[in-house]
């Protein structure tokens, strides 16, 4: 029953097509501010960009879930759940050379059941592999919501939150700060209130000697109180079990059910309260798992994409060689920093189907 | 022009030009230039297999990334930003001794809160809300800015292209801080400017590079050895790598 490229892609444009949901094509052409916006210039970089008269840039589509949430919140569909499927091209850069890629996917907007939404996505992900044979894959799934949890049980500083958080999903970054973090510093307690004009006058006077406006960048006050904000910070350190413990979670990679015995047992013996961020992920998990036939998942504490609006359960599927062919999850943050004025439940996958057909083809 | 003919790029103009013609010219491969500073042909006495031209530093990294010209004398720093990964369609031969240069991250010295890389990290993260738009680094090395940036974890910024004088830039308001070259560091002091504690992404120098992308045929590879051998403190087998 070994089916042919051109079938493959016929099931292909089924699945997006099917009746529950609505097949969308957001134009090619694209404003590039929204991307850059949401993104910076880490992902900018890989934008092909072109600049109108007026200055004004555009960008070939680079991916399909940004428009699709941006169309949404433009179309007034705010309340309204929505579910939208995309099959088409995508453009970016890739070491500096332009590529064109072909990409599938599943949106779920303002879904009033936020977790069967995200078991629909991974689902639909599922379905979408099987039509290319790869009924097995290795699936990775990371916990955004599990660790904003367990980081804000710690009781720590709020600054010292802020700046885990946002490293988290960033390997390289979460490290650094986590050796900062075990080395104990001998720095003295944080300054008196009235020194914070004195440092004040002297930030002012430093700028206005080096010709610096005082408004169009960072201001004196702003500079003053992260001066005061940094002292305070060092000489309250993360409390060393802390750390410890941050270090120990951002360890676990093991089969669901391991990982999130041991992070229970990690939360429990230092008293923190995760029971139910836990069990939400705990129950995608299953329901990953229950999906025949099996496939390999593994838990990754330390998995997150590096764009900010992901919230709570996020995931990959790799191929044979490791590729992935499908990643995901939930992002309830994107339509607010859209501009949604109420909370917005987001969740959805891309599909890469260059990749899926070159796995199915590896398998004939 | 002959097509076994050797092609080294040399910088047309400044320190750079004067730099290479002497360290050639030690090598008893004297370097002429015979129409003088307008003239963008030249070549080496008693190396008629080599033809000489003379090009701004950066177009020189263009051109050997690319493979139009066989060798060339530029900065380092230059194949770096040229474009990304660029290093991997040169070989660099010889470090030269001169043209250093170090590229850094500096910052207005009035930010007395931001000495390290991940000072920075903190003040990108919440700059955006604070100030309703991204935080501005204002450079002419695009690539490398990027990468470091990215090594760092810091996304949330936006790169003002500067094509001279950077340094000024905070000060004008174009950006928030820079990215730039630096030799003794005066230039960016006198801006009142501060190169953070681990702020240094490259060491540059001139080198002598060679091109991997270039058109190698046996006879040229050859030539490529010979000339080498004669600048001296080169390893044979530079062609190998082609």
């Amino acid at each position: 029953m070994a089916k042919s490229p051109g079938e493959r892609r016929a099931a292909m444009v089924r699945l997006v097509e099917s009746r529950t949901v609505t097949r969308v094509a957001p134009p090619l052409l694209l404003p590039a501010g929204p991307y850059l916006d949401l993104a910076g210039e880490e992902f900018g970089r890989q934008l092909l960009l072109t600049t109108a008269n007026n200055g004004i840039e555009y960008c070939l589509r680079p991916d399909f879930t940004l428009p699709i949430a941006k169309s949404y919140l433009d179309d007034g569909m705010l309340g309204v759940p929505g579910a939208y499927t995309y099959l088409g091209p995508i453009f970016r850069q890739e070491n500096g050379v332009p590529v064109e890629y072909d990409q599938a996917g599943l949106e779920l907007l303002g879904q009033p059941d936020a977790d069967s939404a995200l078991d629909q996505v991974l689902t639909f992900a599922r379905w979408a592999l099987a039509i290319y044979d790869v009924t097995a894959p290795n699936v990775r799934i990371g916990g955004v919501g599990l660790f904003e949890s367990f980081l804000a049980a710690m009781g720590i500083a709020p600054q010292w939150q802020q700046r885990i958080r946002h490293r988290f999903g960033h390997p390289h970054a979460m490290q650094r700060l986590m050796e900062r973090l075990a080395q104990r510093s001998d720095a003295v307690a944080g300054s008196s209130p009235d020194a914070r004009e004195t440092i004040i006058e002297i930030v002012t006077d430093n700028m206005l000697q080096s010709g610096l406006s005082l408004v169009g960048s960072r201001q004196p006050e702003e500079i003053a109180d992260r001066y005061i904000e940094k002292q305070a910070l060092d000489a309250t350190p993360v409390p060393e079990e802390m750390v410890a413990l941050l270090v120990d979670y951002l360890s676990v990679v093991d089969t669901p059910g391991r990982a999130f015995d041991s992070i229970w047992k990690m939360a429990s013996g230092a008293g923190l309260d995760i029971e139910e961020p836990l069990m939400t992920v705990r129950n995608h998990a299953a329901a990953l798992t229950a999906l025949s036939p099996k496939a390999e998942v593994v838990f990754d504490a330390s998995f997150s994409p590096r764009l900010d609006y992901y919230t709570g359960v996020v995931f990959e599927m790799t191929g044979r060689h490791g590729e992935v062919l499908a990643s995901g999850g939930e992002y309830d943050r994107l339509l607010n920093r859209l501009g949604a004025t109420e909370p917005v439940t987001a969740s959805g996958c891309a599909l890469w189907t260059d990749r899926l057909e070159a796995e199915a083809g590896l398998l004939e | 022009m002959n097509e076994e003919q050797l092609i080294l790029a040399v910088p047309s103009k400044g320190r750079l030009e004067e730099e290479t013609r002497r360290v050639f010219g030690e090598s008893r491969l004297p370097i002429a230039r015979p129409g003088g500073a307008r003239s963008y042909v030249g070549s080496i006495k008693n190396q008629p297999q080599v033809s000489v031209r003379f090009y701004p530093a950066a177009e020189i990294a263009r051109e050997l990334i690319m493979g139009a010209i066989d060798i060339g004398v530029t900065g380092s720093d230059l194949i770096h930003e040229a474009a990304e990964n660029g290093e991997e369609n040169v070989v660099f031969v010889k470090p030269l001794d001169f043209g250093q240069a170090d590229v850094v991250v500096a910052v207005p010295d009035a930010w007395i809160d931001v000495t390290q890389m991940s000072d920075l990290a903190d003040v990108a993260s919440d700059f955006r809300s604070r100030h309703g738009r991204w935080l501005r680094i204002a450079t002419k090395y695009v690539h490398l800015t990027r990468k470091f940036f990215a090594d760092h974890g810091i996304a949330e910024y936006r790169i003002v292209e500067s094509a001279g004088a950077t340094e000024v830039s905070p000060a004008a308001g174009a950006a928030d801080l820079i990215v730039d070259i630096t030799s003794s560091g005066e230039t960016l002091a006198a801006n009142a400017l501060r190169i953070l504690e681990d702020g240094l992404i490259m060491k540059s120098e001139a080198n002598l590079i060679v091109s991997k992308g270039a058109d190698w045929t046996p006879m040229k590879k050859a030539q490529l050895e010979a000339l080498l051998s004669i600048m001296g403190g080169i390893p044979p087998g530079i062609s190998t790598q082609l």
